[in-house]
């Protein structure tokens, strides 16, 4: 399995891209201190990595809900590949080569598009070669069988971390082995060794990331919402790119600040707010600019995301920090849905978030290449429709511009809100 | 069905007795007699439930599986969308009709997401009496056998209370001696495959498979030695421009195999999960504390499929099979967002190119017959294998 020829990678030009939007924000009227600070967070990620690259320190690629706090607790530089493969193909604007470039490592266009584009960008030398290569079964087969192949491409150690499909204790035991596992390795591969103060100190801001986002949570079901609609999918990026860091929990509060200022003043994100909105699954991140003007003027807001921002009641404890690490991992948002299995819990959460949210309607982005989302959109529409919430579903990729239709997206939109308005 | 392939079936009636079995699946004789006894028939899906542990409870195992055609699957896309593979719609959709009506309850595992989601979908909106889905690990470390043993003894004792019996060792012991005497059986059957001209073909083969999920085993293991004795005593054999292995996502229509046949070829061997994935280890008690951990032992060690890490140890196993049995060629068949099997074909053909096997990639979909277009692909891949030669 080859690499082109390797030369220096992208990093650093993504993470002067990161620099320059934030800084061409602070020069917007309607900017956010949230935002700028994303944008930072964001740079602060890549230029981490690029300094890693640099110096040869140690870099480990991971796929999707990888328990990073474990790595910055071991001073290893994390390469989230599936976010830094979304951020790069937007910054640079490229992503359709990268497609072709996983296509001609025989990768099946029915692959989710993040791990076809991931693979490729690999194989085009785009991103820095990682020292070792770790991924889970968490959230889908992709996540579980892209490691291999990167692995192999970069000719590094390779480590699958695995978590069990049920929740019992003996389950929540195998994924805290298999951590203890993961440590033993990075500490052979790395030379690197654990630092459990660290760590606990990490798994201390986890905990506090985690009441703060379930305070914004709370703070998002004032009439009129406060957040605004594109930050639900900023706030997630500081768990995927800085768990546990201190990075994380600064960007966390100021969002928590901005919303209770804007509470405590009565000011929703859009005013007037005519439409709390329920989000399913995510947008494209390439049409997050779009989509949030279209929302926008429809008086809009994405209210909740009941399986991207919505966390189960969790609390960490520092001084037995895998265990904490393995219940954090079980209470993600996205593990209820997207891993399963799907319980009767989980279906009480939508329709309680619908009511406690005041949900008008909610949108499912419905990614071509996400089987296991896709295939609960007949179910929870039936749920939804039980206590009078319409459904608007939208076909979308997270990569392929080529796949979504601006005004196609526009005129189902405008057809989703004329509905909603005469009822 | 030609004349000569209606002289070769007539010459076996336990290959019509097949035949008509996956016929009239899944509402076949054998299941509805089975029912009208008063027994509890249980369906299950994917090869790491144990069967065993089912007919120890004195109930009927039966595969659930789609059509046994390729369908237009109106409801199984309204329900799984349009992305999820064609399998899981196809038997979500027989499911949906009432064509498995007739289960008591049903098992699964956590194996891959279209399988996962095929099984929300079966609890939510067709409420079994009994359902239970395994947690299946990806890896086979000591960890990992203790976990899934764990699950599949919860398993017994749930299917046990559901069905008001208790599952005794000798039970299992009796369970484990049927089974693996239907995997010898199939040894066997896959032994005349390997001779220079087979005693049978692999659509054959195919039905033979297909008859062993969906009857109780003990009626398929007399009728497959029946069928082996027949094989040996006849005159048979095919002589063939090119052997082949089928490897690849789970199938069961034998027309497939025979599309490709009808080239001039012959399916040798094969490795899905309705074949030697299926049937290939036996249960071995020796050295295990009891019988109910062989069993887990045997389910979870077993020829993998393409969700077990690492991948290396299903490919070793195809070049092991495909050298055994001499093919000049292996045809990958893929149903389309069957993702695991999608994943490995880069590294598998890259392995593969190392071990000298040349590799043709089909996507299909579940239930194909084969197209014209499948043809044309496969008669331009035998050009190349021939060329070889």
């Amino acid at each position: 399995m080859i690499i082109r020829e390797r030369q220096k990678s992208r990093i650093g030009s993504i993470a002067r891209a990161c620099r320059i939007v934030g800084r061409m924000n602070k020069n917007d009227p309607d900017n956010h201190k949230s935002e700028l600070y994303h944008y930072d967070m964001l740079a602060t990620y890549f230029e981490r990595l690029q300094k890693a690259e640099n110096e040869k320190t140690p870099i480990a690629g991971h796929t999707v809900f990888f328990p990073i706090e474990i790595l910055y607790a071991m001073d290893i530089a994390p390469l989230h590949t599936e976010t830094v493969t979304l951020l790069t193909a937007l910054f640079m604007g490229n992503p359709t080569d990268y497609l072709a470039a996983g296509a001609e490592l025989k990768l099946a266009p029915e692959i989710c598009s993040p791990h076809r584009a991931l693979a490729g960008a690999y194989s085009l030398g785009i991103f820095p070669r990682p020292d070792v290569m770790l991924w889970s079964n968490l959230i889908c087969d992709n996540s579980a069988k892209s490691g291999e192949l990167i692995a192999e491409m970069n000719q590094c150690p390779p480590f699958f971390l695995e978590h069990a499909f049920g929740s019992s204790t003996e389950e929540i035991d195998y994924l805290v082995a298999e951590m203890q596992d993961l440590i033993a390795f990075l500490e052979k591969e790395t030379g690197h060794k654990m630092d459990w103060n660290k760590l606990s100190e990490s798994v201390e801001r986890s905990d506090r990331q985690l009441q703060l986002l379930n305070e914004i949570c709370e703070l998002r079901k004032a009439v009129p919402s406060p957040l605004y609609n594109r930050a639900y999918l900023e706030s997630r990026a500081a768990d995927q790119l800085f768990a546990g860091q201190p990075e994380a929990t600064a960007y966390l509060e100021t969002i928590r600040d901005e919303l209770k200022e804007m509470v405590s003043q009565k000011k929703g994100a859009v005013e007037p707010e005519r439409f709390r909105i329920m989000t399913l699954f995510i947008p494209p991140m390439h049409l997050v600019g779009f989509l949030d003007k279209s929302l926008k003027s429809h008086g809009a807001v994405s209210v909740v995301e009941p399986f991207f921002t919505y966390w189960e009641e969790c609390r960490l404890d520092p001084s037995k920090p895998l265990e904490s690490l393995a219940k954090k991992y079980y209470a993600a948002p996205e593990r209820r849905t997207l891993y399963g299995p799907l319980g009767d819990e989980t279906i009480r959460t939508l329709v309680n978030c619908a009511r406690e949210y005041k949900v008008d309607g909610a949108i499912y982005y419905a990614f071509i290449g996400c089987r296991q989302s896709n295939a609960l959109i007949k179910l929870f529409k039936d749920e939804l429709n039980k206590i009078d919430v319409p459904v608007l579903t939208l076909d979308i990729d997270l990569v392929d511009t080529t796949v979504n239709n601006e005004s196609e997206i526009q005129q189902k939109m405008e057809q989703f809100f004329e509905l909603l308005e005469d009822r | 069905m030609s004349e000569a392939d209606k002289n070769l079936t007539a010459r076996f009636p336990v290959l019509e007795r097949f035949e008509e079995t996956n016929r009239s699946f899944p509402k076949t004789r054998e299941i509805l007699e089975f029912k009208a006894a008063g027994k509890k028939v249980i369906g299950w899906l994917c090869t790491y439930v144990p069967e065993e542990v089912i007919h120890a409870a004195g109930a009927l195992p039966i595969r659930i599986t789609g059509y046994n055609q390729e369908m237009e699957l109106e409801d199984g896309t309204a329900y799984l969308y349009i992305n999820n593979c064609s399998f899981s719609k196809s038997c979500l959709q027989l499911g949906l009709r009432k064509e498995y009506d007739f289960l008591d309850g049903v098992v699964g595992g956590s194996t891959c997401d279209g399988a996962r989601r095929l099984f929300d979908l079966w609890r939510y909106y067709l409420k079994p009496p009994f359902f239970q889905v395994l947690t299946v690990p990806r890896k086979n470390h000591e960890r990992a056998q203790e976990l899934y043993y764990h699950q599949v003894a919860a398993f017994k004792d749930h299917l046990s209370e559901y069905l008001g019996v208790k599952i005794t060792d000798q039970a299992l012991l009796n369970s484990v001696q049927v089974y693996n005497e239907s995997r010898a059986l199939l040894q066997e059957l896959y032994d005349l495959r390997k001779l220079d001209q087979p005693l049978i073909t692999g659509q054959e083969t195919m039905q033979v498979l297909n008859a062993s999920f969906r009857m109780p085993k003990e009626q398929f293991n007399k009728d497959l030695r029946e069928l082996i004795a027949d094989l040996k005593q006849s005159n048979r054999g095919f002589p063939a421009k090119a052997r082949l292995m089928l490897i690849g996502s789970v199938m069961t229509n034998p027309e497939f195999i025979r599309s490709i046949e009808e080239l001039g070829v012959i399916v040798v061997t094969d490795e899905l999960c309705t074949s030697t994935r299926y049937w290939s280890d036996p249960v071995i008690l020796e050295g295990a504390p009891g019988p109910l951990q062989a069993i887990s032992r045997r389910y979870l060690n077993n020829f993998p499929c393409a969700r077990m890490y690492p991948s290396t140890e299903r490919f070793d196993r195809i070049v092991k099979l495909a050298k055994e049995a001499r093919v000049d060629g292996i045809i990958s068949e893929n149903i389309r967002y069957c993702v695991p099997y999608a994943h490995d074909i880069p590294l598998l053909s890259e392995r593969l190119k190392e071990e000298n096997l040349p590799l043709l990639t089909l996507d299909v979909e579940y239930g194909t017959s084969g197209s014209g277009q499948i043809r044309t692909r496969v008669q331009a891949f035998l050009e190349m294998v021939e060329a070889r030669k």
